[in-house]
């Protein structure tokens, strides 16, 4: 009797632990001043969630978090990041205004206000949670379900994981073939621009001759 | 045992912080960051939704592996966006783009 209710005494520290790590790491993505820092923060975030999945017995999803988060959208923003000369600039936040502040609190407020009545006056708490089959079981059961009667989910999401993919790749095309058709509103005034050589574009003129005869033959 | 409702608290803190964060920044890597944290509020929702079932099935579990593909297809969306953004604009701040325009109205 006394070993059980240190066990639950246990796993509820454990809880408050990952839950203060969680919410603290989320804060800090969202309000260090330093980009790169921030992305990093939202990495360890993302692995301390994973937390959460162990105490629910969800061990498949504890990999998968830390390899698609941790592992994989992290280092893709970290990418964006560099890819980006003025991403690390901290004076990126100077237009947060005061207004726009108080607008963004008094709403998450109101989201966790509702939460809450949602979470504590509903009784959800009333509900136990039941256990889980053993860990191989666990794989075995979720793979079952997914593949035997929800096979038409896996596609689809397959099929959106591709569509953003190739949707992704036609962006950044589009955006090349967009640098040599500036869609501004001084080159549509000006379509002379393109036979000017003199300027800050006669330096990429080679290079951008080629690119064109490339965009052209596709 | 951990109750349901702390799970739902945390996951709805995490949810008010991702809104919080896509209302407040102008970076756009912040904005895709704060949509992250929420999909991770959702997340652990669900998969306390399914632990705490009269009967164990698999269906939250299934859903949170859908939500996190669609959540990784969705930030490499955001990504080649933003670099069209950057490419255009030369920032990825929101505010500075507004503000020039402004400016330029004047």
């Amino acid at each position: 009797m006394l070993m059980q209710g240190l066990e639950v005494l246990l796993e509820q520290a454990e809880f408050f632990v990952i839950a203060i790590v969680v919410l603290g790491l989320a804060y800090l993505a969202l309000e260090h001043r330093e980009i790169t820092y921030a992305v990093f923060f939202f990495g360890f975030m993302a692995a301390a969630v994973a937390g959460f999945y162990i105490l629910l017995e969800a061990p498949f999803l504890v990999g998968i978090q830390i390899a698609v988060y941790t592992g994989g959208i992290s280092a893709l923003i970290i990418f964006g990041v560099l890819l980006l000369p003025r991403a690390q600039d901290s004076s990126l936040e100077i237009f947060q205004t005061p207004r726009r502040r108080r607008l963004g609190l008094l709403l998450s407020a109101a989201v966790m206000l509702l939460s809450a009545v949602l979470a504590f006056f509903y009784p959800w708490s009333e509900l136990s949670p039941v256990s889980p089959p053993e860990l191989p079981q666990n794989i075995q059961g979720l793979a079952a379900w997914l593949w035997d009667s929800h096979g038409i989910y896996v596609e689809m999401i397959a099929l959106i994981m591709l569509t953003a993919l190739v949707g992704s790749v036609a962006i950044l095309k589009r955006m090349k073939a967009e640098e040599l058709r500036p869609l501004t509103a001084e080159s549509h005034q000006e379509p002379a621009g393109r036979k000017d050589t003199a300027g800050s574009g006669s330096a990429s003129q080679p290079e951008t001759a080629g690119e064109e005869k490339e965009v052209g033959s596709e | 045992m951990i109750p349901l409702s702390w799970y739902l608290v945390v996951a709805f803190m995490l949810i008010g912080l991702g809104a919080y964060g896509m209302v407040t920044k102008r970076n756009l890597i912040r904005i895709i960051i704060g949509a992250e944290i929420m999909a991770n509020g959702v997340n652990i929702a669900l998969v306390a939704f399914s632990i705490y079932t009269s009967v164990f099935t698999f269906t939250g579990q299934a859903l949170v592996i859908i939500v996190i593909s669609v959540t990784a297809a969705h930030t490499a969306l955001a990504m080649a966006l933003m670099l069209m953004y950057n490419a255009r604009y030369s920032t990825v701040d929101l505010g500075e783009r507004v503000a020039a325009e402004g400016s330029k109205s004047e």
